[in-house]
Order: structure tokens, then C-alpha cells, then sequence
């Protein structure tokens, strides 16, 4: 960069800076700029199908005036109408049940930047995306992969003037064998780790030779042990930790609406946190939207719910501390954590014993979401196991599984000690997790689709 | 394109000669084909729980996307920087995307032959949500939400949020579509949670279309929500578990809306039956079945023409005229839901089913409002000879396998029917259905058409998009109740 030359971090420093001074001076106020870019590149069937690249501009401001609270958002480089239309929307609302003064800015500014990938995006260069789901390598790949860099800044009345900078890496891949007998597997990070993402790949194609090797044998519905992947794991035990965020008690939408902190809800081998200072994952951050510093914390530890997970207003409201797990009204989630145990890669199936190796999942849907109760189509491969030995398989899809996420957790045993880092279509968050081991229970069931 | 009269839905498009340039710049850099799309969505929105406004907010997104074919390759980039040069760049950007991603095109992309669209449209409104406040939309829910009672059950939590959304478009292609658009919609979706007892069950529900706040009355969210609330007693207060075995299954038009969106418009979606989806939403039972698969009672209707409907426009995004699709015609598998790289590769032409969420989506094929061709038997005639069965009025999980091929519906509020008399509530009815089962059984098909808003998703990034799903009460013979 030539000396001078006003970085893009600068250039969205001084944007949001002049938004916020535009703001009503009797308000409590907070701007959010995230500039990004991004390339993908998609495959199906052993073909790229399309590459894309993304250049965005969100702007967000935050206004709380006279207990009133009001979000407007801009996708749009009108940033001058920005400051106009929120002070005004903000006057059109009722006092907010919700609503906290905005608390002292604790949280710092940072950085997760693979240069690697900030280059590849700057020049648009898709070839190595492309090559990385070569054909020639893998066979018949449907997938996609994709590199970004974003810029967060954040300004408010509170005082809090905080910047992130990141790239990201992930993608996921689904390889097919014989007779739509599949394997699929994900990866995500800060940083452009092609043996990461090799690694996933390398992960659906040997699930899909294993189960295309194997005799096919469609298990009798029933219910079994279960060997979760991190990709089934994953997506149950993101909506397990949607379930423990304050904002999810009060929408009604949480499974642990009559717990409260103390309460054992888990076996005492699942420990599910809340990672945003983990820099390998996307969910980076060591602030939060409302300045907050964010921290690792388990929301539970050694199956006892430690804490739901607040902003200023939800901890208020329920008699807490926040958790730096702001979103401006309602909490949300950064990166996702379960804690590793002591099953070697190579031991899985001899720690299963006899029981069923579920590899990836698909349409989870919550029939009471109260109470916890859901059912998901199984997808990819599916692999029974006896004596420690795999011995057949059937494609996913000819598979349910149904029951409750309350005895899921209560029944997990055992977790392998390797972590994986997941992200895809049906895990939304970037998550650090083991296989798990679920014992058989009467709650969970395998059903025939 | 005329902006909105109240200054917050103001949106700005580029000069439609400028982005004609861009078009002719990427053709002169090689491309066989090139898209400019300016797509904006502005809306306000507002959250009431337990009867209070909880926040409020206005959000505009606007952008440019931009799509070509370069040497068989189709590259895709989009901005929401609008300045001259930025939209230069996203030319560049798309086209060299493409370029370099080539290589790995095994199958080449190509735009199926089409009469294009050259028009101008707008939808009519009769309450325009653009001159209210949000005060006057936060007071609109909030009237609803504490009508809101029950005197059998506790309501714990009550959630509404409302959004409206005006959706503008310019679509330029290179072969001569010009198509501009603008599109109101209103959406209320809402989620009660109620208990009794150590029981708790949740309804969430959804009442949109496309047009103003008339729509709010029209469609009735009254009387759904007071559907909902009764489906919460007769689940929680009233019903027993319910039975199991082969019997005869009514259900009532949210569950058949349901069911068609998934094993019907979804298999049918051409890019899925290709394997363009096979890593993300995944594939269909078309790959390799055709011909029967209903009674001669199913006839299955994808139309985005459908006035008021959520999924409504006239032309689709690559500037094809829209018209009704029949999926289903009289129990035979029908056509396809095409783009115009589908068709291409079909070697067929684009029905209109191209559609993409917002600026920084590339189009696809998707459903818009997919529903039965109503019959003519009454709810009563429909139940008379039946001598045990289920009838399921709502439900509150559905999923199906990627395949499409057998799909779980669970009963929120049910109803055992004997003697073709309904004689008492039950609960958990689980329909786990194979879909030739479902539509082969299908002996009586109800007059009484309605539809139900929905979000679909799909696409890489994921693109939900609004549609409609409805139909009528069927009948279905002989089939397993779980």
C-alpha cells in the first residue's frame, strides 16, 4: 500500500464515525459498518456449476431513545439517508420491555487475517477454489468452496470505537459412490488450510467407498447406539445451543424454558461452549454488538446448564450478568464448542461396539420446540456396526431419526478425542467438535423413511 | 422507475443505459451472454412479545448482480456499491470468475432460446403500507396479539413480527429482455406457546402475500389465529394419544399445501433433477420416475400469476413471460419448473421459473405458488364413508428425505373419525408417507381451495424466498398412522 493510501479499515472508521455524529445527540446510539468480499465456486456431479463473488456493504445502527429501541439496516451506499431514517422510525415506537442502557465498552479490537486468502479474493481468483474439487481427484463431487474477508467496525455513544478484521475459509463437499451411496463432510476456518479442507474431502470420499464396499442393510427402526459424526452432532447441538440463549426463553422457542442455571440437563460427557476467542473460526470476535468483551464460556459444562446466554437486555430482564453474546435486541451465537474426550480416530467404531454410525443429517425439525422433540432425515452414508467391525450400509435418506434433543444430551457417553471444524448448509455456525456417542435410549429412534 | 412516495422507501436505480453498457461491455470481453440485474428490498419491521413492542427497524438492501457465460462457464458477482465505477468492476469481476473457474466447467452452461420480456409493471395496492408509520404496523399486531386468550390453556410466550418489504427489480439481458418491477408484500409470522399441566406445545404460524396491509384482513389472520389457539387447547386439554394402523386420513389444506411444496414442486424443480443441488437441498425422484404417479383426482399447479399471492410476479428474473405450470395432470407427471439454463440443457424452453432472493443471488429454479386443483366434494362428503380414520386439521413437524420419496407430517390438532362422524380429538398423529403412496391413495379431493404462506429455501448462498402452498381437504385411503 503506497503511503498515505487510506486503508479500508480506516475508510469504514470514519464512515461510521460520521454516521454516529449525525445521530440524535439525546440517544443512545451505535453504528455498525462490515465490508466484505468474497469468491465461491460451486460444483455438482463432478462439474463446477457456477463461481461467484460478492462485494457488501452492511451498514447497521443501533437507537434506543426513551426506552424505545429501533434497528435499521442498509444494505445500500446510501449511508447519508441512514442516520435520517433511524432517528425517525425510532420516534414511531412504544417503550421496549427490553430495553438496557447501552453498558461500558470492555471488549478490543482484533485480527484474523490469513493474507493468503485476502489475496485470493482481491484478485478474484477462483482457479484454486476451482482445483480443489478437481474431478480428476475426487470423482463425483457436488460441493462448494469459498474464501472471504470482512471488516467489522464498531462505534457508540457508549464510548466503544472497535474494529475486526477476518478472513474465512470453508466449504463442504458430498461425494457419490455406487447406487447414490454417499459421503459428506465440511470444514471451516480463518485461515486458508488447504489439508484442512483436503482433509473433509478426503473424509466424504472414504465414506462413500466404505459404504459403497459394504452390503447394504436397511436397519429395522428401532433404537440403537449411535456413532453422531460431527456433521450430525453439529447441527442437533446447534439447535441445542439456540435453545440456551435468553432470547430464545422469551420468544417461546426453548427446550430449557423451565431450567435454570445448576440444573443438570446433560450427561456429564457433554460440555457445549460458546467460542468466540477461538481464532481459528469465523465466529471470531472479541467484541460484541454492544461492545461488550466476549469470552469462551461453557453454557454447559459437564452436563449442568452453567448460564443462558445474555446481552445486556435479556441478563437484565432474567436476573443476569451478560454473556458478550450480543445481538442489539436478542443474544446470538459466535463460534460453538463441545468439548473432545479420549476415543482415538481409529477406535470409533470399536468405542460404538454395536450400534449405528450416523454421518450426516439433513431437514432437522423441531415438532415441539418446547419440549425439545424432532425428527431429521438421515443423509450420506449410514453404517452399522457390530462387534466393532463395520459390516454394512445404506444411503442416509432411507433413514429418520426421531425423538427428543432433552434425552439426546442426556444420553451422550463418549466423545472422540480429534475436534473437526464444521460449517455447512444445515450447521449455520462455525462448531469445534468430536464424534459423539450416544447410548441406546427408548427417546431416540432410527425409523425406516 | 418511479421511487416510493414516503422518502424511507425511496430506492435509487442506475441509469438503465448505464447498465445497458455493462451488458455490452461484457459480450465485448468475451462473454456469450450477460445479465444486469438492480434488485432492491426495502421494508419496515416491528417485534411484539407478550404484548409489548419489543423493537423496531427499517432495512433497505440494494445492490447490482451481474451474470455471464464465457466460454461455456457462468460466472456470477454482485455489489450493493453503486457507483459507476464499482458497477464497472463487478463486470470485470464476473468475467473473470468465470474465466478462471472454466476449466472445471465439465458441463458447459447455456441459455435456452426465449421470447423475452420488454415491460414495465406495478403491483396495485389498496392500503398502502408505505403511509403508515411503524406505530400504526406495531398497533396492527398488537391489537392482535392481545386478543389473543384462552381460558383452557396458559399462553406463556406470544411472538408476532411483522415486516413489509417493497421489492423493485431491473432486469437487462443481453438477447433483449428489459424487464422493470415493483412488488409489495406483507408478512406477519407469529409463534404461541401454551401449556398445561407438565404438557407445553408451540403453534407458529404465517399470514403474507403480495400487496398491502389489506391483506392483513383478507386473508384472515383472526380467524387463523384463533385456529391455532383452539388446535393448542383440543393438543394439550382434550386429546388422546392417537391410534395406530392402516386407516383412512383426511387433511385439511395447510398439510396438503405442505405436502405438494415438498414431494411435488420441489422434485420437479429441473436444476435438482440435473444434480445441481446435490450438495446442498438434493435431489429428486425425477431423475428416474415419470409417467403415473397420483389418482386420476391429482392435478398439481405451480402458478406465480395467482393475484395477491406471495409468490406472485409476471415475469421471472431472466425476463421470461410467467404462466401457470402444471406438474401434475390428472395423476401423470407433467412438466418440469424450468430456468433458462435448465431448459437449455433439457433442450426444452423456460416455463418462468427463475428467481432469485435479492441482489447477491445468481437465479434458479424455484416454486412460487404451488398448490391442488380444487374438486367438488364437500368437507361432510368427504367424511361420510369413512368408517376409522384420522383427520388432521394442523400440524407442527414435517421433513422429507432429499429424495423426495417419503415425507412425516405430525398433527398438532387431530381427530379420530368413525362412521364418518368425528368423535374425539387426538394427539401425535404421525403420517409417515411414501409420496406414490400419498398421491395414488388420494380417492376425494375437497372444493374448498386455500392457501398458506411459506418460505422456501434452497441455493448456495441460501436464497429463502416467499411462496404459497395450498389446496383443498383430500381424502387418502388405507394408509399407515403412526
Amino acid at each position: 500500500m503506497a503511503p498515505g493510501e487510506v486503508t479500508e479499515r480506516e475508510r469504514l472508521e470514519e464512515a461510521a464515525r460520521t454516521i454516529l455524529n449525525a445521530l440524535p445527540g439525546d440517544a443512545e446510539k451505535a453504528v455498525k459498518i462490515v465490508g466484505s468480499k468474497s469468491i465461491m465456486v460451486k460444483a455438482a456431479r463432478g462439474s463446477v456449476s457456477v463461481a461467484q463473488g460478492f462485494q457488501d456493504l452492511l451498514l447497521e445502527i443501533y437507537l434506543a431513545r426513551d426506552g424505545k429501541i429501533a434497528v435499521t439496516s442498509f444494505k445500500t451506499p446510501r449511508l447519508d439517508d441512514a442516520a435520517k431514517i433511524a432517528a425517525r422510525v425510532v420516534d414511531k415506537l412504544e417503550k421496549s420491555p427490553l430495553y438496557a442502557p447501552l453498558p461500558e465498552p470492555s471488549g478490543s479490537s482484533s485480527q484474523a487475517v490469513d493474507e493468503k486468502v485476502a489475496t485470493m479474493v482481491a484478485e478474484g481468483d477462483t482457479a484454486g477454489l476451482t482445483s480443489l474439487l478437481d474431478p480428476d481427484r475426487w470423482g463425483d463431487i457436488s460441493g462448494m468452496a469459498e474464501l472471504a474477508v470482512t471488516t467489522t467496525v464498531l462505534t457508540a455513544s457508549n464510548g466503544a470505537e472497535l474494529t475486526l478484521e477476518k478472513t474465512s475459509f470453508n466449504g463442504y463437499t458430498r461425494i457419490f459412490g455406487r447406487e447414490f451411496r454417499s459421503g459428506q463432510w465440511s470444514w471451516v476456518s480463518t485461515r486458508f488450510d488447504e489439508k484442512l479442507a483436503e482433509e473433509a474431502i478426503r473424509t466424504a470420499k472414504q465414506l462413500a467407498e466404505e459404504c459403497s464396499k459394504l452390503p447394504e442393510e436397511v436397519p429395522e427402526p428401532g433404537s440403537y447406539r449411535l456413532l453422531l459424526s460431527p456433521m450430525v452432532g453439529g447441527n442437533l447441538l446447534e439447535i441445542v445451543a439456540s435453545s440456551l440463549l435468553a432470547g430464545s426463553v422469551l420468544l417461546g422457542f426453548s427446550m430449557f424454558s423451565h431450567n435454570k442455571p445448576g440444573d443438570r440437563i446433560a450427561s456429564d460427557a457433554l460440555t457445549l461452549s460458546s467460542t468466540p476467542l477461538d481464532d481459528e473460526l469465523p465466529g471470531y470476535s472479541m467484541f460484541d454488538d454492544e461492545g461488550v468483551a466476549t469470552r469462551d464460556i461453557a453454557a454447559i459444562e459437564n452436563g449442568v446448564l452453567k448460564t443462558f446466554l445474555h446481552n445486556t437486555k435479556t441478563a437484565r430482564l432474567m436476573g443476569a450478568e451478560t454473556t458478550g453474546n450480543a445481538g442489539w435486541i436478542l443474544p446470538r451465537l459466535f463460534n460453538l464448542q463441545v468439548d473432545p474426550g479420549d476415543i482415538s480416530p481409529d477406535n470409533v467404531y470399536e468405542a460404538l461396539g454395536d450400534g449405528l454410525y450416523l454421518t450426516n443429517n439433513w431437514y432437522t425439525r423441531l415438532q415441539n420446540y418446547l419440549e425439545g422433540r424432532f425428527s431429521t432425515v438421515l443423509r450420506d452414508a449410514v453404517i452399522r456396526v457390530r462387534n466393532g467391525k463395520p459390516v454394512s450400509c445404506t444411503p442416509g435418506y432411507k433413514l429418520r431419526l426421531a425423538g427428543s434433543l432433552k434425552d439426546l444430551i442426556i444420553n451422550v457417553e463418549a466423545a472422540g478425542s480429534k475436534p473437526y471444524n464444521i460449517m455447512w448448509w444445515e450447521v449455520n455456525r462455525p462448531f469445534k467438535l468430536p464424534h459423539i456417542i450416544v447410548a441406546s435410549s427408548p427417546g431416540i429412534e432410527v425409523r425406516r423413511g | 422507475m418511479k421511487s416510493g412516495e414516503n422518502s424511507r422507501y425511496d430506492f435509487y436505480p442506475p441509469d438503465p443505459v448505464l447498465l445497458e453498457k455493462l451488458v455490452e461491455k461484457a459480450l465485448d470481453k468475451g462473454a456469450s451472454y450477460a445479465e444486469a440485474r438492480f434488485h432492491a428490498r426495502l421494508g419496515d419491521s416491528v417485534l411484539v412479545v407478550n404484548d409489548r413492542v419489543v423493537g423496531g427497524g427499517f432495512e433497505i438492501e440494494e445492490g447490482v448482480a451481474f451474470r455471464v457465460i464465457v466460454d461455456g462457464a457462468l460466472g456470477f458477482a454482485s455489489t450493493s456499491l453503486l457507483s459507476e465505477e464499482s458497477l464497472d468492476s463487478v463486470v470485470d469481476h464476473a468475467v473473470s470468475i468465470a474465466r478462471s473457474s472454466s476449466r472445471g466447467f465439465r458441463k458447459k452452461v447455456g441459455m435456452s432460446e426465449e421470447r423475452l420480456g420488454q415491460a414495465q409493471y406495478s403491483l396495485k395496492v389498496k392500503k398502502d403500507f408505505r403511509n403508515l408509520e411503524l406505530e400504526d404496523k406495531a398497533s396492527i399486531v398488537l391489537e392482535y396479539s392481545k386478543s389473543l386468550e384462552s381460558k383452557s390453556v396458559d399462553l406463556k410466550a406470544k411472538t408476532f413480527s411483522y415486516s413489509d418489504v417493497l421489492e423493485a427489480k431491473l432486469i437487462i439481458t443481453s438477447d433483449g429482455g428489459n424487464i422493470e418491477s415493483i412488488i409489495p408484500r406483507v408478512s406477519i409470522f407469529y409463534n404461541i406457546a401454551a401449556e398445561h399441566g407438565d404438557r407445553r406445545a408451540n403453534k407458529w404460524g404465517h399470514l403474507a402475500g403480495s400487496g398491502g396491509l389489506e391483506l392483513v384482513g383478507e386473508l384472515g389472520l383472526e380467524s387463523m389465529l384463533k385456529d391455532d389457539v383452539n388446535s393448542l387447547e383440543v393438543n394439550l386439554v382434550k386429546a388422546e394419544p392417537s391410534p395406530k394402523g392402516v386407516m383412512d386420513v383426511i387433511i385439511s389444506p395447510e398439510i396438503v399445501g405442505l405436502a405438494l411444496h415438498e414431494s411435488i414442486g420441489h422434485p420437479s424443480e429441473a436444476d435438482r433433477v440435473m444434480g445441481r443441488e446435490a450438495a446442498q437441498a438434493g435431489l429428486s425422484y425425477r431423475m428416474w420416475l415419470d409417467g403415473r404417479i397420483g389418482s386420476s383426482k391429482v392435478t398439481v399447479a405451480d402458478d406465480p400469476t395467482v393475484p395477491g399471492s406471495y409468490g406472485f410476479y409476471l415475469y421471472d428474473d431472466e425476463a421470461v413471460p410467467a404462466r401457470e405450470r402444471i406438474l401434475i395432470n390428472k395423476g401423470e407427471l407433467a412438466e418440469l419448473l424450468h430456468s433458462r439454463t435448465t431448459a437449455y440443457s433439457f433442450g426444452v424452453q423456460s416455463n418462468g421459473a427463475a428467481r432469485a432472493m435479492n441482489y447477491r443471488s445468481e437465479p434458479i429454479v424455484r416454486m412460487s405458488n404451488t398448490y391442488l386443483k380444487p374438486g367438488d366434494m364437500r368437507f361432510e362428503e368427504l367424511l361420510e364413508d369413512v368408517k376409522e380414520g384420522i383427520y388432521m386439521k394442523s400440524y407442527m413437524e414435517w421433513n422429507i428425505d432429499e429424495f423426495r420419496l417419503v415425507a412425516r407430517y405430525v398433527g398438532l390438532e387431530a381427530y379420530l373419525i368413525k362412521n364418518g362422524r368425528i368423535v374425539k380429538p387426538v394427539r401425535d398423529t404421525v403420517l409417515e408417507i411414501p409420496t406414490e403412496s400419498f398421491y395414488s391413495k388420494i380417492d376425494g379431493v375437497g372444493k374448498d381451495l386455500r392457501f398458506y404462506a411459506g418460505i422456501c429455501g434452497k441455493g448456495e448462498p441460501p436464497q429463502p424466498l416467499p411462496v404459497w402452498m395450498g389446496g383443498p381437504h383430500v381424502r387418502v385411503r388405507d394408509v399407515r398412522v403412526g
